[in-house]
């Protein structure tokens, strides 16, 4: 699945968004690391999935741009960037009684015209979608049939398919419990490791830490930190995040850094 | 929830003895814009009697012609509008405040027209006299209510108030195509039927109105003694059983109480949509959420509403008269759609 | 054959790359300079059931041709067709039964996919336009048309603007909310209403002959069919159902939700107005010959996707499925209480509405097209 010799690079240049007249993401200026996972964390509201839904060109920026191969992506043909750039919204919603392999084949539409339907590079992706989210057995089955992590992994495998190098996942572990959540991240690393830049917003930080290679954390619409999580999470980060005091231990397995005694933030010491 | 409950019935005798207060004010002036209206309607008219002529009438003078049409034509169109916005006014707020549903109204639900298709089954099958019109047009809108009631108690639709209005006017179109079915069946029942179906106050006799009076008496006395615990039940039929009322009780009363108002109004004046609308919603603007203090204020406000838009009416398209039923849709349906905008919803 | 595959592999492997499950694949080479594979997916299911609605649309045609005051056998029938048969009963098919066959065909089956898009539009099988006013503004506009409000505008322009005047209307209103959910569809309803009320209006305001000329246009019926609005409604299909076509890949598309159909490449903005666009087109159309039989706008669609497979949207099945309603219903219209006639506009009514309640009240109801 290596066949991404071009890492895309996705970089927001003084980037504002806003919904209406309030502004929510702040002049923000930030890269991606090629062929690897960021996530995106920060508290309620931070604008975690505006600035998702900004790199997505789903919002308009106010200000600023997005730059994809430093090529503004306002200026991209939609389909141009749908092969680049594919992306998982959150509370994603299928129309009734498709299949998974019907969901999946869905993903190729960017690369497919109305007398290209289904060319052998077309069954190529699917199969591998197939195969890379672990769903080969599942691809008759009706999407309103399958469990929440299978039904989020195809979800995820229509993006696969869809083969760009960037890959934004809005919150993919959100309503899942956790052996669903560890399904869905396991299949992110996977695709991380096939050369893909992933992308994924998450509200618990702990999944953040032990999953990403490179954490942002937002707060008011602005950067407050960007680097490796064991090296930018402490606890005055925490406690500026979340308002919460906690003792930073390193899990002995897997170096992440993970949260223990977690109690509210003593206002003396915030 | 027992503790939810219990919070809510500790700080609920603060309001449940409040009397119903800051209401007079209101209640006297829109009142006095009744008896405006009322006057204008007696005044003003699409034939050739004029303000001038009627006022001599009022006097005590005026000469035949001016006599018979204020007498015997504007002056009980008048009383009937009145009757009529009275009983439209309150059975839309009774019936939001059981559904709890702003947009629960007895046009758009098809309890009117369960009381239209009533009657001109009624009339289909020979019935002419004023009384028993009535009595059918109130078990049509008896049997309205109940599909209405069935509906709310069917899960997942009673909580969403959108759906629970486009199934009301998929109901209302039926069965409006049934009665224009019939229509199809007897050209004389057709005749008489026809401008009736549309709504409209013109031609009514002061006979009509004391057909129906009987029936509105009762519902008011319903209305004075369900009042408190429909305030109650306002905050939801737990709450409202936990304040040691019944519901249920609750429910069948007001079900019967909005059965004899529409029935009534639709008897008299053929059904008239979004007057049940925009009454209670103009008065809980004016005396906020509590359904008692709203229900004081639909008193006067439907008269207002319907007396008024009976004048424009007729002078509007003057020498010919226009429906009373298209003009109170052209007020309404804005009224509609800034309910249905002003519920907030998420969106993304 | 074997050489040939060792020339070019490449090619060979595009024919035959294997379909997926539930479909047949055309695939063949382009005849352009450089070699290019053209392939082209139709799904089993909407083949047969296109075929199937075909089969049955032609069965009823012939039996609405046959049935009437006069009823013709199959085999008179068949001559009359021909040409042959008796004078009477050729003018009463060519003349009469025919031309009014022709409109039921093309009304239904613009109704239909003008409702088709409208609910793919909005992601909600209720939204058809003649639930949410579009058939009332542009029957509004026709009556005016018709009992001469100062304009000497044909109906079918007149309806056209009236369609996209509602459509204006009720859009606008529903901004901020967005054309999802029911509340775009109630402040269709509210739209609606006024329309009818300014019908009403307009037809208190006139004499009675002239109201008696306007009455179709409020109750839906093929009785009255002006002929100029039929030969513009055949056009206006025609480009409808290219345009419905050329639309159905995006549209398969826009029954996700937005940020989905938006990362595969669609310019939602756009589309919506190219599919708004048409529908409103077919509908203004569609009324200016039949009046507001909205409810085949319901019930063709729902017919055609309970038929069809559920992977795109069903535009020809639709087109079918509200031509064969429009056929029955007018035929039972014609037939059941003969010699009244009852208005198509009322059968379909009848028919829809109960169908319209239980989509509403249905238990787990789902709504999503």
């Amino acid at each position: 699945m290596n066949h991404y010799a071009n890492l895309a690079e996705l970089e927001a240049r003084a980037l504002s968004l806003a919904y209406g007249r309030t502004p929510v993401i702040d002049t923000l200026d930030m890269t991606l690391p090629p062929g690897r996972v960021t996530a995106i964390v920060g508290p309620n509201g931070c604008g975690k999935s505006t600035l998702l839904a900004g790199l997505a060109r789903l919002h308009v920026p106010g200000a600023g741009s997005v730059l994809l191969n430093g090529d503004d992506i306002q200026r991209l043909p939609a389909r141009t960037l749908a092969r680049q750039l594919a992306l998982l919204p959150q509370q994603a919603s299928a129309p009734e009684g498709l299949t998974v392999m019907d969901l999946i084949r869905f993903g190729r539409q960017p690369h497919q015209g109305w007398l290209s339907q289904w060319s052998a590079d077309d069954r190529q992706a699917v199969h591998d979608a197939l195969a890379a989210a672990d769903l080969e057995d599942l691809a008759e089955r009706p999407l309103d049939a399958l469990s929440g992590g299978q039904r989020q992994r195809a979800w995820i495998a229509m993006t696969i398919a869809q083969q760009t190098p960037l890959l934004l996942l809005d919150e993919p572990t959100s309503a899942l419990d956790l052996g669903h959540q560890i399904e869905v991240f396991e299949l992110v690393r996977r695709l991380a490791g096939g050369g893909r830049t992933v992308v994924m917003v998450l509200h618990d930080l702990s999944s953040a830490c032990r999953y990403a290679d490179h954490l942002l954390a937002l707060q008011g619409g602005r950067i407050v930190a960007a680097g490796p999580p064991n090296q930018v999470v402490t606890t005055d980060l925490v406690r500026h995040l979340y308002g919460i005091d906690c003792t930073l231990i390193i899990d002995p397995d897997t170096g992440a850094p993970l949260l223990g005694n977690i109690r509210r933030a003593h206002p003396s010491s915030a | 929830m027992r503790i939810a409950l219990m919070r809510i019935a500790e700080c609920l005798p603060a309001w449940r003895w409040r009397r119903p207060q800051g209401v007079a004010r209101p209640f006297i002036v829109l009142s006095l814009l009744v008896l405006l209206a009322g006057l204008a309607s007696v005044l003003l008219g699409a034939g050739e009697v004029g303000p001038g002529r009627a006022i001599a009438v009022l006097l005590g003078g005026g000469d035949a012609e001016a006599r018979f049409v204020v007498g015997s034509l504007r002056l009980p169109r008048t009383l009937i509008g009145i009757a009529v916005g009275v009983a439209l006014g309150v059975s839309g707020a009774l019936l939001q405040a059981m559904t709890r549903n702003p947009l629960a109204e007895p046009g758009l639900l098809g309890v009117s027209a369960g009381s239209a298709f009533a009657v001109a089954l009624a009339l289909l099958l020979g019935a002419s006299a004023a009384t028993l019109r009535v009595s059918a047009a109130q078990l049509g809108a008896l049997v309205g209510c109940l599909c209405v009631l069935s509906v709310v108690r069917m899960r997942g639709v009673g909580s969403d108030p959108i759906r629970l209005v486009l199934a009301g006017a998929a109901f209302s179109a039926l069965l409006a195509s049934f009665t224009s079915l019939l229509l199809l069946f007897d050209q004389r029942a057709a005749d008489e039927i026809r401008f009736w179906v549309i709504g409209s106050l013109s031609g009514r006799r002061i006979d009509d109105l004391i057909a129906v009076l009987p029936s509105l008496l009762v519902a008011g006395v319903i209305v004075l003694a369900i009042a408190r615990p429909l305030a109650a039940l306002a905050l939801g039929e737990r709450v409202a059983s936990g304040l040691g009322h019944r519901p249920a009780r609750v429910r069948l009363l007001v079900i019967l109480a909005v059965s004899l108002l529409v029935g009534a109004a639709t008897a008299i004046a053929g059904p008239i949509a979004f007057v049940g609308l925009v009454v209670p919603f103009a008065a809980r603007a004016l005396a906020g959420p509590d359904i008692r203090r709203a229900l004081w204020l639909c008193v006067p406000l439907g008269p207002l509403m319907v007396v008024s838009a009976d004048v424009l009416s007729r002078l509007l398209v003057a020498p010919s008269e226009m429906p009373l039923g298209v003009l109170t849709a052209i007020c309404g349906a804005p009224v509609l759609v800034a309910v249905v905008r002003a519920r907030r919803m998420p969106t993304l | 054959m074997h050489d040939r595959t060792l020339d070019i592999p490449q090619l060979s492997d595009e024919v035959r790359v294997p379909a997926p499950p539930g479909s047949w694949r055309l695939a063949w080479r382009w005849p352009v300079a450089e070699p290019r594979w053209a392939s082209v997916l139709v799904e089993r299911r909407s083949v047969i059931a296109n075929l199937l609605l075909t089969v049955v649309l032609l069965l009823s045609s012939l039996m609405y041709l046959a049935v009437g005051s006069v009823v013709l056998g199959p085999l008179e029938l068949l001559a009359v067709l021909r040409g042959e048969g008796d004078m009477v009963a050729a003018f009463m098919v060519h003349e009469l039964r025919l031309p009014r066959l022709t409109a039921a065909w093309l009304t239904g089956a613009a109704f239909a996919v003008a409702g088709c898009l409208m609910q793919t539009l909005a992601r909600n099988r209720l939204a058809t336009p003649g639930i949410i006013g579009i058939d009332n503004g542009a029957t509004a506009f026709a009556v005016a048309s018709v009992v001469g409000i100062s304009v000497s505008l044909a109906p079918p322009a007149m309806a056209l603007m009236g369609a996209a005047t509602a459509a204006a209307i009720t859009f606008g209103l529903a901004v901020g909310g967005g054309t999802r959910g029911y509340r775009f569809i109630v402040a269709g309803i509210g739209v609606g209403a006024v329309f009818g009320a300014i019908t009403q209006l307009l037809l208190a305001r006139v004499g009675i002959d002239t109201a008696n000329a306007a009455y179709p246009w409020t109750i839906g019926t093929l009785n009255a069919r002006p002929a100029n609005a039929m030969v513009v409604l055949a056009v206006g299909l025609a480009i409808g159902l290219l345009l419905a076509m050329w639309l159905s890949r995006s549209l398969s598309l826009m029954r996700f939700s937005d940020a989905v159909a938006q990362g595969l490449g669609i310019v939602i903005q756009r589309r919506r107005w190219q599919v708004l666009t048409v529908s409103v087109l077919l509908t203004g159309l569609a009324v200016a010959v039949a009046g507001p039989v909205g409810m085949v706008g319901l019930i063709g669609p729902e017919i055609a996707r309970s038929l069809s497979s559920r992977r795109g949207v069903p535009i020809i099945g639709s087109a079918l499925a509200g031509a064969l309603v429009m056929v029955l219903s007018d035929l039972v219209g014609r037939v059941l209480l003969a010699p009244i006639e009852l208005p198509v506009g009322i059968v379909t009514a009848v028919v829809g509405g109960p169908w319209l309640l239980w989509i509403l009240l249905r238990p787990a109801s789902r709504n999503l097209v």
